[in-house]
């Protein structure tokens, strides 16, 4: 295991960095900040929105739980309970856990895969913005009293404009079809990056497999996405344009609102959890000091995970009264997804089984990972059972399976990555016993918090109350999930403590400070601008263990890896890595920003009503497009016709 | 397998590996739409045939025929898998190793696939088809 600079190659000399560095770097002022495309400051971007984001949702379950800590309390009105959850769920789907995803994606995949960008920056930049000034569109209407109301699936007839009235529900579609210009970008974009921008020699079974879990999640946003789409365009026209998509009394269907909604949905707690698990797969070898165990299966795992989720909808739906064939059907599926979520275990079990572990803070993270996840799948297991969903369904058991699903299976594996990627992000590692600390606080404090649930449910508490009566049994697991609501915070707190302590005082990170096999800790913490003065030449599914890979790196590199002509990176074949050709990158643009500030206005007038102020947005919008896309003058030989 | 294919052999052991990997999915797929829109659209207009043709042998239909396709995917990814197998040298040709990875993955996709349209079945057998 290679772990110094020295060992893994020289690299070539300073002329080539120098010139590397002339091409690359992006001047240090204020258009320069707003113009980045650079994937590493896009991918921190997008990291820090995340967590604010994740923040304000958590000061609502914080006063979520306050107002639930006893029967008939009146901290919350019933209106604002509303708005805090429903803006809650929302916000941690769809604001936090896939943006705090694709940060991590945006700003390791390029790496990971040996490309010096994303295969297009500018659609990158242009994604964080949308997903920026979508998140404010969406928590700005707190403050202003108009946040969603109708829960994070805000079924119909429930959302309707004659039992819904108000800018709630607008706030709510026009915010998820603005948010998924932002996702869908994202996701062709990894998906083109990680086909071919992969280092020569990278064929599919050298892959990372955090690399295959953020491709399957990307294909699970291209097909699931458009059908929320779907979904929440035919709201807003019923809301708005009296159209009678969900109206029964007018040929509509309740039914059709659900069914598209968890089309979407399902699929969608897999598009949170794939890359989550991508990150354990990561994470933990490295601190078992060996290769995961049995790399094909997880591969297939991944897979199968992908393609499965999207014929299971409708066991959330078992108490639809569709017929019970139907269910069967689903039922089926739902059973057998399970297959390849517990292959996954099992081989991270083996690693450590088989690995000499060496317990540092990521790898706490990941082993409370493991143990809420298998609790959250053992209860998911359950849901897949007709009967057994018919008698629980809208009680609080369900938020508790899904929190320990959702936290267990994301947050866990989120703040793993943060303590394992920090040193590479920003070049300073952080305090050990901060973070020990921290994940005490946060395991006991979430299991504190949600275990509780479980037994409300069981006892008939549904979800969804602003508060509830005392003497029905319910009282002391409340209070208890309050309590440990407020230890999670804590934690999560300290964790905040502890990335601010690094990057003031921090020790400076090392290259590779874990022993890391893939090829993000083959460069400088943290990395330069061009990522890797060569692009190395893979040979194994651990490139940085590899010696063969090192050396492709070292003094004798050919110049179709170093590439100092122009920004450029390679491009290779899609399923061997075979090399093809040298392509050009964009340089640093204001057109995602003002091509997203477009989308911004044609949202906000749509929202108010004020649809010439939609129409200036959408025409700015497609003037910055058409300038975007516009032809450089290029000669031939740059436009890659042969002499 | 140093020796060159002609690109026909070539194009058509791709698509028969893509078949290995991806046929028993899209079988399953058409299983689930097929079945579960059969029914639910049958019942809900009320009918207990289709076109004719008694709902329960046109469920048993969406059953067997997408089975079949699962079986034969299954088959192919058997023979993929067994032949890429014995030519796995360290540091060998890329796409065998890549080739054997898929198939391995189809393997096991396709069982997983197959199963799932048994228990569709199953469930045909046991449940009468409107029975809410």
């Amino acid at each position: 295991m290679p772990s110094s600079t020295t060992e893994r190659g020289a690299g070539p000399g300073t002329e080539v960095v120098e010139r590397l560095t002339a091409e690359w770097a992006e001047p240090p002022t204020l258009r320069g900040w707003f113009s980045t495309v650079d994937h590493k400051r896009i991918g921190r971007r997008y990291l820090v929105t995340a967590a604010v984001f994740f923040g304000f949702a958590g000061f609502s379950a914080l006063a979520m739980r306050t107002q639930l800590a006893g029967p008939e309390a009146e901290i919350l009105s019933p209106g604002e309970y509303n708005q805090l959850f429903s803006m809650h769920g929302t916000a941690m789907i769809f604001l936090f856990s896939t943006p705090m995803l694709f940060g991590f994606g945006n700003f390791l995949v390029p790496l990971m895969v040996g490309a010096r960008d994303m295969a297009f920056p500018r659609l990158n930049a242009f994604g964080y913005w949308v997903f920026l000034f979508a998140g404010l569109f969406m928590w700005a209407s707190v403050p202003a009293g108009a946040a969603p109301n109708g829960g994070w699936f805000a079924y119909v007839p429930l959302t309707d404009e004659r039992h819904t009235p108000g800018l709630h529900l607008d706030v709510y579609t026009l915010g998820l079809l603005f948010l998924g210009i932002s996702t869908s970008a994202g996701a062709i974009n990894f998906i083109v990056t990680s086909l071919k921008l992969r280092a020569p020699g990278m064929s599919l079974n050298r892959v990372p497999v955090f690399v295959w879990a953020i491709v399957a999640t990307s294909f699970m946003v291209i097909f699931a996405l458009p059908v929320l789409n779907l979904d929440n365009a035919l709201l807003f026209l019923d809301r708005r344009f009296d159209t009678r998509f969900f109206d029964t009394d007018r040929g509509g269907n309740v039914l059709l609102w659900q069914h598209l909604f968890w089309i979407f949905g399902h699929p969608d707690v897999y598009i949170i959890v794939m890359p989550a698990l991508g990150i354990v797969s990561a994470v933990l070898p490295v601190f078992c000091r060996r290769g995961i165990v049995a790399y094909p299966l997880i591969v297939l795992s991944v897979v199968a995970i992908a393609i499965i989720s999207f014929g299971v909808w409708v066991h959330h739906m078992f108490a639809t009264g569709l017929p019970q064939l139907s269910y069967g059907f689903f039922s089926a599926a739902s059973t057998i997804i399970t297959i390849p979520s517990g292959l996954q275990i099992f081989a991270w079990l083996a690693t450590m089984l088989l690995g000499r572990i060496v317990v540092r803070v990521p790898f706490l993270f990941v082993v409370g990972f493991i143990v809420t996840f298998v609790i959250g799948g053992f209860t998911g297991v359950m849901f897949a059972l007709t009967a057994f969903d018919q008698q629980t369904t809208d009680s609080y058991f369900v938020v508790a399976h899904f929190h320990y699903v959702l936290f267990g299976g994301a947050v866990f594996p989120i703040l793993a990555a943060i303590y394992y990627w920090l040193p590479k992000i920003s070049g300073r590692m952080y305090s050990e016993r901060l973070g020990r600390y921290a994940f005490w606080l946060i395991f006991v404090g979430m299991n504190l918090t949600f275990f509780p649930m479980h037994v409300s449910g069981l006892l008939g508490m549904p979800r969804r109350v602003y508060t509830y009566p005392g003497g029905l049994g319910w009282d002391p697991w409340n209070l208890l999930a309050t309590v440990g609501a407020y230890v999670l915070g804590l934690g999560l707190l300290l964790v905040a403590v502890g990335v601010v302590h690094a990057l003031r005082r921090g020790a400076p990170a090392p290259d590779d400070p874990w022993g890391g096999d893939s090829l993000e800790w083959a460069t400088s913490s943290p990395p330069k601008p061009y990522n890797f003065p060569v692009l190395p030449r893979v040979h194994s599914l651990h490139p940085v263990w590899d010696p063969r890979t090192a050396e492709s790196t070292g003094p004798g590199a050919t110049e179709d890896r170093i590439l100092t002509d122009g920004r450029q990176t390679l491009f290779t074949s899609e399923l061997d890595g075979r090399y093809e050709r040298a392509v050009r990158m964009p340089e640093e643009t204001l057109k995602p920003l003002v091509a997203a500030i477009g989308l911004l206005t044609v949202f906000v007038g749509l929202l108010f009503a004020w649809y010439w102020v939609a129409a200036a947005g959408g025409a700015l919008f497609a003037g910055t497009l058409a300038g975007w896309l516009w032809p450089a003058h290029r000669t031939p030989e740059e436009a890659g016709v042969p002499a | 397998m140093t020796e060159r294919l002609s690109p026909r052999a070539a194009t058509f052991g791709g698509l028969l590996l893509w078949f290995a990997v991806l046929g028993g999915v899209l079988s399953w797929t058409v299983h689930a739409l097929a079945a579960w829109s059969i029914d639910e659209l049958t019942c809900e207009a009320g009918h207990d045939e289709l076109a004719g043709f008694p709902l329960t042998g046109a469920i048993a239909l969406a059953v067997l025929l997408p089975a079949a396709g699962a079986v034969a995917a299954l088959g192919v990814s058997v023979l993929a898998w067994r032949r890429t197998r014995a030519d796995l040298p360290e540091g060998g040709e890329q796409s065998v190793g890549r080739a054997h990875l898929l198939a391995f993955v189809g393997l096991w996709l396709n069982t997983l696939a197959l199963a799932m349209i048994v228990l569709g079945g199953v469930a045909a057998l046991v449940l009468s088809p409107c029975q809410r």
